[in-house]
C-alpha cells in the first residue's frame, strides 16, 4: 500500500520537477567542475535524469559553484535562503528584491486551517535583536496554494513551504495537500514555534515526538523535507538525531529563542502574547553553538539561521558545519542583503581561489569528526 | 471659524484635476532610495521636524503614506523606523517627517546633520482617499497624530477644498505651531490642561463641525480614534439623513482595505502599530477588522475607514 503511494507521488513529482529543472540545469554544469561530483542520479530523482544542455554563463568571470543539494532533488542555485516569516510569500518586497537570485524562499508558516494569530503588539525591538509573536497568522494551506502556488511555479527560485500544526495529524494533512502541487519545492517542518500555546514547540523539545512527527510526514511525501530545530532545549543533539533517523532530508537550525519584554508602564509584559521569539544578531552565538553540535551528530545537511547580517556571519555558519544559511530579521533593515550575500560569497570564493564554496564548510569542527554532509541524503525508497 | 455656508470653490474644476484621475491608477511602487537631510529643527520640546531630499520616494506618494527609514546602527537597532509623510513637495523632491524623541531610534535621527544621507523605503501603505464630492474636510490630530494628517491639509487645499484642523495636545507646549500650517487651514486647538484653546479633549470639538464636514480624517492615540469612530458610527442617526445624496453602503459589498471603502467612509483613521518589515511580509503590525481578519497596518493601512476597524477587539 505504502509502496504504491510512493510510485504515484513520484510520478506526480515530475510536475514539480518541471519547475525545478531550470535550477538544476544551471547547477549541473557547475557540478561538473567539482572534483567529486555527486553520484549519478537514481531514477527516483527525476530532476537529475533530465538531459542537461550547457548552462548559460551569466557572469563574465569564472563561475563559482555555489550550488547546494538539500536532498531529494532539492537543488539550490546558492546557499542563501530567506527565512520563514520574514519574507512573506516572496511577493511582498516587489521590485525591491530580485527573488530569482535567492537560493530558496521559505514562506510564512502555514497551517491546515486559517489562523488569525496573536494579539498585538506582536513585534518589538530588543538589544541587537527583536521579539516577535505573530502566532502563525496565515490563511490556511488551501488558500496559500490557491493564491501563491502558480506564482511560485513560474519562478526559478525554489519555494519551501514552512508547515506548522498542533498535532501530528495536522502536519500530515497539510503536507499531503502540498504534495504534487506545482511550485512547491520542499517542506520545512516548523516544530519549534515558540508563539503558539498548543502544539508547535512541544514537538521540538522531545526527541521521540520530533522523530514521530518527522516520520509521519515522511511517510506521506516525497517532497524534500527540512525540519526546523528549536534552541529552547537542554540538549539538541538527541532531537536532531531522532529527526534525521526519521527520514528528514535536512535540518534548519535554529528557530527563535523564547523571551519576553516589559511594557513601557511596567504593568505588564509588552507583547500581546506575553512570550515572543528572539531573533537577530543577539542569537547568533546560540545558533552557532547548535549548528556546531548538530553537525557532529547527523549526516544530513544543516541550514543555519540566526543573526546573519553580513558575509562574516555566513562564513561562520559554514565553518561550524552548515551547508547553507537563511537570512531572517536582517531583511527588515536591509531587504537587498540576501542577494548581496550571494555576490559576496562568490567574490570571497574567487578571492580565496576556490571553485566552490564547499571547502568553507566545517572548517571549525573538531578534526576527529567526519566531514559534515555537503549534499543531500540519497533517496531511500 | 468655518461655517456650513462657507464657499468651497468650484467643484467642476476639481473633478478634472489630474490628481483625481490618479485614484484609478495603481499607487506608486515602493522604492529603496537614499535621502539627504536638508534641515533638522526641534519645533517643540522633544519634537523634531526634518526635511529630506528624496526625489525617488516623493514621486507619486500621497498623504497618509509613510516611509520606513533605516538607522545607521544596525547591530544596535535591527528594525527600521516608520514615519508618516508629514509634508510632500514633489517639485522640490523633498519630504518632511515629524517625530518625538521616544527611544534610541528617534534619538539617533536627531543627531543627523544636514548633508548626511540615510536610506528610506517608500512610499508605503495606502493613502487617504477623499471623495471627489467632499468640499469640507475635518482633520483631527491628537499630539504627534499631526504628522499623520498634515500632508492631507496641503493636498486638500491644493484641490480647492476647505479644511478645518482640530488639534489636541496635553498643554500649550505641545501645540503644533500654526506658522507651520497653510494659511487656508482653520486651526482649532484643545489642550488637556486648558493652557490654550478649549480645555478638554479634541473630541469635544468634533460635534460642532461634523455637520459642516463632508468627511473626517483622524490620526492620534487609540482612545481618541475610538471615540471618533463611535461618533462617526452614530452620526447618521443623530443627524438624520445627512449623507448629501451618497449611497453609502449601497450597491455591491465593499472590500476591506480597498480605496473605495475609504473614499465612501465619513471617517478615515491613520492607525499605528509596532512594525517589522513594513511591506506586509512579517504580519507584525496588524489591527483587527470588523470582518474578523487581521489587517496589516503597513499594507492594507495605515489608513482605514473607521468602520473597517473592530475597535472593541483590544488589538
Amino acid at each position: 500500500m505504502r509502496a504504491r503511494r510512493r510510485v504515484v507521488t513520484s510520478s506526480t513529482g515530475r510536475v514539480t520537477a518541471a519547475k525545478r529543472s531550470p535550477t538544476v540545469r544551471k547547477i549541473k554544469s557547475a557540478f561538473a567542475s567539482v572534483s567529486a561530483p555527486p553520484a549519478p542520479s537514481a531514477p527516483a530523482r527525476p530532476a537529475r535524469s533530465i538531459p542537461v544542455p550547457v548552462a548559460v554563463a551569466t557572469s563574465p568571470e569564472i563561475e563559482i559553484d555555489l550550488g547546494v543539494d538539500l536532498g531529494r532533488g532539492l537543488l539550490l542555485r546558492n546557499p542563501i535562503l530567506v527565512a520563514s516569516g520574514t519574507f512573506g510569500y516572496g511577493i511582498e518586497y516587489g521590485e525591491v528584491v530580485d527573488v530569482q537570485r535567492l537560493g530558496a524562499i521559505c514562506c510564512k508558516g502555514t497551517t491546515l486551517k486559517a489562523r488569525i494569530g496573536n494579539p498585538t503588539p506582536r513585534v518589538t525591538e530588543t538589544p541587537a535583536g527583536m521579539l516577535n509573536s505573530i502566532g502563525l497568522q496565515n490563511p490556511g494551506v488551501d488558500a496559500v496554494i490557491e493564491k501563491y502556488a502558480s506564482t511560485w511555479a513560474a519562478w526559478d527560485v525554489p519555494v519551501i513551504v514552512n508547515v506548522a500544526g498542533e498535532s501530528v495529524g495536522d502536519y500530515v494533512e497539510v503536507v499531503r495537500r502540498l504534495e504534487g502541487v506545482p511550485g512547491i519545492a520542499g517542506i520545512e517542518l516548523n516544530i519549534s514555534c515558540p508563539n503558539v500555546g498548543k502544539g508547535g514547540l512541544q514537538f521540538a523539545i522531545d526527541a521521540e515526538a520530533a522523530g514521530s512527527v518527522t516520520g509521519a510526514v515522511r511517510r506521506v511525501t516525497d517532497l524534500p523535507l527540512l525540519v526546523k530545530l528549536s534552541p529552547n532545549v537542554a540538549d539538541v543533539r538527541p532531537i536532531a538525531r531522532a529527526i534525521a533517523d526519521a527520514g528528514a532530508d535536512a535540518l534548519t537550525a535554529v528557530n527563535t529563542l523564547s523571551g519576553i519584554a516589559v511594557g513601557p508602564t511596567r504593568t505588564r509584559p509588552l507583547l500581546g502574547n506575553i512570550y515572543g521569539g528572539l531573533s537577530g544578531p543577539a542569537i547568533k552565538p546560540v545558533a552557532l553553538r547548535v549548528v556546531y553540535e548538530v553537525a557532529q551528530v547527523v549526516d544530513i545537511p544543516i541550514v543555519a539561521i540566526g543573526g546573519v547580517t553580513e558575509l562574516a556571519d555566513v562564513l561562520d555558519f559554514l565553518a561550524v558545519g552548515a551547508i547553507a544559511v537563511q537570512v531572517g530579521t536582517a531583511i527588515f533593515a536591509d531587504p537587498t542583503l540576501p542577494v548581496r550575500l550571494v555576490d559576496e560569497l562568490g567574490a570571497e570564493c574567487r578571492r580565496r581561489g576556490l571553485e566552490s564554496y564547499r571547502p568553507l564548510i566545517g572548517t571549525a569542527l573538531p578534526k576527529r569528526a567526519g566531514a559534515p554532509s555537503a549534499r543531500g541524503v540519497e533517496y531511500r525508497p | 471659524m468655518a461655517t456650513p455656508t462657507a464657499d468651497a470653490g468650484p467643484i467642476e474644476a476639481r473633478s478634472r484635476d489630474p490628481a483625481r484621475a490618479g485614484r484609478a491608477a495603481k499607487p506608486a511602487p515602493m522604492r529603496l532610495a537614499g535621502a539627504e537631510l536638508l534641515d533638522s529643527r526641534e519645533i517643540l520640546p522633544g519634537q523634531w521636524l526634518q526635511t529630506y531630499h528624496a526625489p525617488e520616494i516623493v514621486t507619486g506618494s500621497r498623504a497618509g503614506q509613510f516611509v520606513h527609514v533605516r538607522t545607521g546602527d544596525y547591530s544596535g537597532m535591527v528594525l527600521r523606523r516608520p514615519f508618516s509623510l508629514n509634508t510632500i513637495a514633489v517639485a522640490a523632491g523633498t519630504l518632511t517627517i515629524h517625530f518625538r524623541t521616544i527611544g534610541r531610534g528617534t534619538e539617533w535621527f536627531t543627531h543627523l546633520r544636514p548633508g548626511e544621507r540615510i536610506e528610506m523605503l517608500g512610499p508605503l501603505g495606502r493613502p487617504f482617499e477623499v471623495d471627489p464630492r467632499s468640499r469640507h474636510l475635518l482633520l483631527i490630530a491628537g499630539g504627534l497624530g499631526m504628522a499623520g494628517v498634515r500632508a492631507l491639509a496641503d493636498e486638500a487645499i491644493r484641490d480647492g477644498r476647505q479644511v478645518t484642523l482640530l488639534f489636541g495636545g496635553a498643554s500649550a507646549r505641545d501645540v503644533y505651531p500654526s506658522s507651520l500650517l497653510p494659511d487656508e487651514v482653520e486651526y482649532i486647538v484643545a489642550t488637556d490642561d486648558g493652557s490654550v484653546g478649549h480645555a478638554g479633549y479634541v473630541t469635544d470639538l468634533v460635534p460642532d463641525y461634523e455637520a459642516w464636514a463632508d468627511q473626517a480624517f483622524a490620526c492620534g492615540p487609540l482612545p481618541m480614534l475610538k471615540a471618533l469612530a463611535r461618533l462617526a458610527a452614530s452620526r447618521r442617526t443623530r443627524m438624520g439623513v445627512a449623507s448629501l445624496g451618497r449611497k453609502r453602503g449601497g450597491g455591491k459589498p465593499i472590500t476591506v482595505g480597498s480605496a473605495q471603502a475609504r473614499r465612501k467612509a465619513f471617517l478615515q483613521v491613520s492607525m499605528e502599530q509596532n512594525m517589522g518589515c513594513a511591506v506586509g511580509a512579517c504580519l507584525g503590525c496588524v489591527v483587527m477588522s470588523t470582518s474578523g481578519t487581521p489587517q496589516r497596518v503597513c499594507r492594507e493601512g495605515p489608513i482605514f475607514a473607521a468602520e473597517e476597524i473592530d475597535w472593541e477587539a483590544g488589538w
